[in-house]
């Protein structure tokens, strides 16, 4: 079953079209990374699956149902920026937090703790740095041990060790067999922690599936012969090769970044007796092109 | 519906202009009340001739009607109260917050209208007990005769109240709400009920929504001069309570309207 099923979504603020058609799922256990540059509609496409927006048309399911406040209760979310109560202390804040979700005052110090904001739990949120408001509202979607988590660039605002601890405590959750969506703007940092990844331009999705697919930070070699089939077997134990896998027409071989030789492939294939028909180097396409769609925003 | 006003009470005891403008509205009602009572006391009390003229308002049964008509001039203070804490959410973004964290949308609009109807009972509750205090300074017997005139106090109290909400509803942000609630209540409204009168046969100014409400507590000092001179006719009520409940039923319906249908 699907967490979050996101159907034909699409979205307009008068004439400037936010999402376009918008169709992908988000498998459970996973780590959900939805990449695309400032302005590409990952907020707002996580704006309408949790009902602060609404959708022109398609719509969304969470757990496979349709969605009501019932199933949000069950999520923790971070949207966009941290919203709290300026006057209200940490705690006094994640009282109401706490009491919305329907879940009890006791988990609130096991939660101030996992961000470091035990100490200052009493100070009122208009005192916290920007680093501090952001580990607050992490808190906040970790209140009640739920198992499924959104983050909508959860490291915005945090120094590089704050960044290092967030990327820890999702892989720390994710080990624990939570389902994480998150949204970013840094490739690097879905390359570090997703395990599946949908790219987003200009309210088009361009690609989703597994990281390893998609993101592609290995050098391929691209081989065909007659019978791919024997091919396969014959270059499964290619020395250096991490994995070998038939993909439409072709035979992947996938190298380390930076050590694939075509020469070696090609005369490995000659001394086993097949001769390839197409012989190509291919290079991590897409985050080439992600960097590229970025830089022109 | 109590768990969620419990929850509206979280936001509510440590939110400092909550705990000002209630305690200034209460010494304010009661100061009003009073200093009304000593006015009379000094003055009216102490001359059978101005006696006969003015009667005495500040004492059972008048006093329900003059202390609801003082409280009416400070009904605004409520209202304020509303519009900070409501546009509050908007300006931290805490009401998409409520939704992200459970709540649905109608659920975070219709404990703000409950919060809008308890206020007005609070501040009621003030009225009721300034007039009673004051009351029973004087030298008549206690009576309830005339004591609906809190009930119009209320209806009054919670028609500014629902504007109040609705203004917060409509334009989210703290210094556009207050200024244009207050320039609607006390100067836009009239300005176009004067202009309608001006301009139609049939008079409808008075039955604009807040100018229909004021008119539940008519003028109460001096009241046998008024009544010689006919200046007060009593106003035709069940058309008044009528009108109330008909805007009061509006303002909600647009506040909850807006807040469900729109992007947070």
């Amino acid at each position: 079953m699907s967490i979050l099923s996101v159907q034909q979504l699409s979205k307009n603020y008068g004439s400037i079209q936010a999402l376009k058609n918008v169709s992908f799922e988000v498998p459970k256990g996973s780590v959900f990374g939805i990449l695309g540059p400032n302005g590409s509609g990952k907020t707002t496409l996580l704006g309408i699956v949790m009902d602060v927006l609404k959708a022109s048309n398609g719509g969304i399911k969470l757990f496979g149902e349709q969605p009501s406040e019932k199933h949000r209760q069950q999520i923790g979310t971070l949207l966009e920026t941290p919203n709290f109560y300026h006057y209200l202390s940490a705690v006094n804040n994640l009282k109401i937090a706490a009491s919305i979700k329907g879940r009890g005052e006791g988990d609130i110090e096991r939660v101030l703790e996992t961000v470091n904001l035990h100490q200052r739990r009493n100070s009122r949120f208009s005192t916290y740095s920007l680093g501090m408001k952001q580990r607050l509202a992490i808190a906040s979607c970790l209140l009640g041990d739920p198992h499924v988590m959104v983050f909508d660039e959860p490291t915005n605002g945090l120094d590089p060790v704050g960044i290092a601890e967030i990327r820890q405590l999702i892989k720390k959750l994710h080990k624990e067999g939570k389902t994480i969506i998150m949204a970013s703007h840094l490739l690097d940092e879905v390359e570090k922690v997703c395990t599946h990844v949908a790219i987003l331009q200009k309210g088009t999705l361009i690609a989703d599936g597994h990281v390893d697919e998609i993101l592609i930070n290995e050098d391929i070699a691209e081989i065909s012969a007659a019978n791919n089939e024997s091919l396969l077997r014959a270059v499964e134990h290619f020395p250096g090769a991490s994995h070998v896998k038939i993909q439409d027409q072709h035979v992947d071989i996938y190298f380390p970044n930076g050590l694939a030789s075509l020469e070696e492939v090609n005369r490995y294939c000659f001394e086993k007796g097949i001769t390839l028909n197409h012989l190509r180097l291919r290079k991590k396409s897409l985050e080439t092109k992600f960097f590229e769609l970025t830089k022109n925003n | 519906m109590l768990k969620l006003l419990k929850i509206e009470w979280l936001k509510l005891r440590h939110y400092r202009t909550f705990w000002v403008l209630g305690i200034l509205y209460l010494v304010s009602v009661f100061a009003a009340g009073y200093i009304g009572y000593r006015i009379e006391q000094e003055t009216v009390a102490k001359s059978a001739e101005l006696k006969m003229i003015a009667g005495t308002a500040f004492t059972f049964p008048d006093v329900w009607q003059s202390v609801s008509w003082l409280s009416t001039l400070l009904v605004f203070m409520p209202a304020l109260l509303i519009i900070t804490f409501v546009t509050n959410e908007f300006v931290y973004k805490t009401h998409r917050q409520n939704i992200i964290d459970g709540w649905s949308r109608m659920q975070f609009i219709s404990v703000k209208i409950v919060l809008v109807i308890l206020l007005s009972v609070l501040a009621t509750i003030a009225v009721l007990i300034t007039a009673f205090i004051i009351g029973m300074l004087g030298d008549r017997m206690f009576s309830w005769e005339d004591s609906h005139y809190i009930l119009y106090f209320f209806i009054q109290s919670l028609s500014y109240n629902g504007v109040a909400l609705l203004f917060a509803i409509l334009l989210k942000r703290t210094g556009l709400a207050l200024g244009l609630f207050l320039a609607y209540a006390y100067f836009l409204e009239n300005l176009i009920g004067n202009l309608l009168d001006w301009k139609l046969e049939a008079r409808p100014g008075a039955y604009l929504p807040l100018n229909s409400t004021d008119k539940l507590i008519p003028f109460p000092f001096i009241k046998n001069v008024t009544k010689q001179m006919k200046i007060l006719e009593g106003p035709d009520y069940t058309t008044l309570l009528i009108l109330a409940a008909v805007y009061l039923g509006l303002y909600f319906y647009f506040t909850i309207r807006k807040f469900r249908t729109e992007d947070l």
